[in-house]
């Protein structure tokens, strides 16, 4: 009598510990990280970048910012329209910020996108020396 | 005499279209993330809708409210900062340096550091923003 050896069955690739080690990476990728929408603002750029051209003396305006964070403009608030009409009579016009040291942060970057949104194109902030 | 009928096979669920999901979700969040060293303190950016995109790279140094200081993520005084800032430019001419400083941080904890980063040779400079309030 020939005895015949059944065939065994192929054992199955269990799919679970793959999803399992899946949904830890998706989870710990959504729970660490933070999700932020971050543009820019030039502080210091090459010589090749900066605009305005050396020699030729424009007219400057400037913009003063108050130590709470307040920007003027000729002793008025500043604002977009009444920096525009200034810029209107002398086109190329450099302005310059001079921020308080006592100023935040958000105050210059607001005072850079009012005078950005009024056209102004030479467009400079007084830097305070470090300290020696 | 009493037939028993056999309960029909429970058919299989196929994992496979899960698999293919969160396969999709995982390779999302890892794509549109970007691994970044987080400064040990808070720091919320200034807002701005007037900021041009934030080029990735580059070195980032982070600014606290009270003006601490950090370089990727690691707290240092500023006098390090700029030795380590030297040597990274030793390294690499072109170095870009990201200021991600919180937006009530004091203008006399970020104007001179940009005036020394200046004076230490680096050419570029950035100061981060934010379009929408976090």
């Amino acid at each position: 009598m020939k005895l015949t050896r059944r065939k065994r069955n192929m054992a199955l690739i269990t799919m679970t510990p793959l999803v399992d080690v899946m949904m830890i990476l998706l989870v710990f990728f959504m729970v660490t990280s933070t999700y932020l929408d971050l543009d820019m603002m030039p502080m210091v750029q090459s010589e090749a970048e900066s605009t305005g051209a050396p020699g030729t003396p424009a007219a400057t305006l400037l913009i003063r910012i108050t130590s709470d964070g307040n920007a003027r403009l000729r002793g008025q608030p500043l604002t977009a329209a009444n920096l525009a009409t200034a810029l209107q009579d002398e086109p190329g016009t450099r302005v310059l910020i001079l921020p308080s040291g006592g100023s935040n942060v958000q105050g210059l970057v607001s005072a850079i996108q009012t005078a950005t949104e009024a056209g102004a194109e030479n467009l400079r902030v007084v830097r305070l020396e470090a300290p020696e | 005499m009493k037939l028993k009928r056999r309960n029909p096979p429970a058919p299989q669920e196929t994992i496979v279209s899960l698999i293919d999901v969160i396969f999709f979700l995982l390779v999302f969040f890892m794509m549109v993330g970007r691994m970044d060293a987080t400064a040990p303190f808070e720091v919320s950016p200034p807002v701005s809708t007037a900021g041009e995109s934030l080029p990735k790279g580059g070195t980032t140094i982070s600014v606290a409210e009270d003006g601490q200081m950090a370089l990727d993520g690691v707290a240092v005084a500023q006098n390090d900062l700029l030795t380590r800032i030297s040597s990274l430019l030793s390294e690499d001419q072109s170095l870009f340096v990201r200021i991600n400083a919180h937006g009530e941080a004091r203008l006399t904890n970020l104007l001179p550091l940009v005036t020394a980063l200046e004076k230490a040779g680096v050419q570029d400079v950035v100061l981060v923003v934010t379009p929408n309030p976090v």
